[in-house]
Order: structure tokens, then sequence, then C-alpha cells
């Protein structure tokens, strides 16, 4: 008695590759936003007339130990303007710099930071809360 | 997660294909969601920045402008604001600027110079710098010089 084998054919899982390759690409854009900032210690000021701006790719913080970034990274105010300049130059689009300035920060600092943007032709933006009255 | 792999075989039936055709569905939407998802976090990527922008004018205008006009000055240091080298209140700055700029229609008329002690706290300049633009101030920043000293 012959008996008919089924004949098998297995094809490669196409959907659930792509399904996996989609779930590694979130993985990593999400593990790459987390890292992106690294959490610099700094009180924003209050301010009057405050406003909301978005798209401003360049941002130099300066945190409550005095210490100076530029998008995340420590910087030497010496070095400020050139690094600057070098950013705005990349992205001619938009010449907002933000200023994230712990409240307690003192002048001979801020004002050498805010003196460097203007040298490297940024225009300057201070990251405030708004002033309770 | 998806299934596995698709396996097609001979002599299914109509159960069969069924079945495979509903597994193929489920991981397609598996895919699509995972799509959505994708797309949401890659749109979720800028976050709203709240503050105030600062016009600065560059260093050879700033320092023509001391040279050329009387212009009122303010000076702060870590606990007092002086207004023409008199001590005033914080409260009363508004005020006194706007009475000195009042009617003044020529920019170069209505600049403010702000000069900062190197102990100046940045809250106290912000506010500051804030009654001044209230006020309808433009303000100048007057930075200290590096100057050359020759040691014998």
């Amino acid at each position: 008695m012959g008996l008919k084998r089924r004949k098998l054919e297995v094809q490669p899982p196409y959907v659930s590759m792509a399904d996996i390759a989609f779930n590694l690409v979130l993985f990593f854009l999400i593990l790459a936003k987390v890292q992106e900032e690294k959490p610099i210690p700094w009180e924003p000021a209050e301010g009057s007339n405050v406003v909301t701006i978005t798209n401003a790719k360049i941002v130099v913080a300066v945190g409550q130990d005095g210490k100076i970034y530029l998008n995340g990274t420590e910087i030497g105010v010496g070095d400020l303007a050139a690094s600057v300049g070098v950013k705005l130059a990349e992205n001619p689009s938009s010449k907002v710099v933000l200023l994230k300035i712990h409240k307690e920060t003192q002048a001979a600092i801020f004002n050498k930071i805010m003196e460097a943007v203007s040298e490297a032709g940024g225009d300057v933006f201070h990251v405030l809360n708004e002033e309770k009255s | 997660m998806a299934a596995g792999a698709a396996i097609a075989g001979g002599g299914g039936g109509r159960r069969g294909s069924a079945t495979q055709t509903v597994g193929v569905l489920n991981m397609l939407t598996d895919l699509a969601f995972n799509l959505l998802i994708f797309f949401v976090v890659l749109a979720s990527n800028e976050p709203e920045t709240r503050g105030r922008p600062q016009q600065l004018p560059a260093s050879k205008e700033s320092k023509e402008t001391e040279k050329k006009s009387d212009s009122t000055q303010i000076t702060i240091s870590r606990t007092t604001v002086k207004f023409n080298d008199t001590e005033v209140p914080i409260e009363e700055l508004k005020s006194k600027v706007a009475g000195v700029i009042a009617g003044k229609s020529d920019p170069a008329e209505r600049i403010v110079i702000v000069k900062n002690e190197g102990d100046t706290p940045y809250k106290t300049w912000i506010r500051v710098v804030g009654l001044i633009e209230q006020a309808g101030g433009i303000i100048t920043l007057q930075l200290d010089e590096e100057k050359e000293v020759t040691v014998p």
C-alpha cells in the first residue's frame, strides 16, 4: 500500500523578521533618546513675558557647580565661541542658542557666555520659568 | 509576537487555508502597530521650551554707543541695584527707567547700559533686565575689558 506523503515547504518568516527588525529599531531609538541629555543639575530663573520656542538645536547649560555644557558636553568658556560658531554653521536655518543657566550663577560666568554666543553670531534665548505674580 | 515560520502544505483544505490566512493577518497587524509606534516616537522628540529672547548688540556697536550718548546706566550687584550711581529698590526701577525714556522714539536715546558686578546672581540680572525691557529700554551690556599689562 503506497502512502502519499505531504510535501512540506518551509518558507522564511518574512513578516516576523520585519516585525523583529522594527522592534530593534524602536529599542535603539528610545535608548538613544534616553541617553541624549545627561541630567545637568540646574534650576531656571523666573522671568516675565516668556514665550515658547521649538526647534532650537544648540543648548548652552550652566549647572549648579558652575560647569558649562554645550549640547550635553562639558566645555571651557574660552572654547565656547568657536564651538557655537561651528554648530551654527552646521545648521544655518536657525541661529537660536538656548541658555539654560542655573539661577544662582554669577555674572563672572554668564557674562562671558553671552559674550561668546554673541561673538559666534547666535541669537540668545534665556530658558526661564514664568514669573509668579 | 508574530508566529513562526509559515508552513505551506499540500492538501490542507479550506480549514488549513483559513488558518494560514488568519495567522498572516495577525502578523501584519502586529507589524502595522510597530510602524505606528515607530512614527509616534519619531514625531514626539521636540519638547517645548519657554523663555525670553535677548537681543545683544555687537561689542563694537555697544562701545560706540557708550561713547556717543550719555545713556542711562544701571549697575547690579549681589544685593543692590543702582540707577545712574544712585541706589534704588528694585521695585522702583521700572518707573525710574520709564520716566527717563518717556517720549523718546529714537532707539539711541532709549539705550540702557547694564553693568554687572562679578558676583551678581543670574536671577537678579534676569529680573532687572525684564523690568528695563518692560519700561521700553534697549539693553546694552557693559562687560569688563581685558587689558594687557607689561610687567617689568
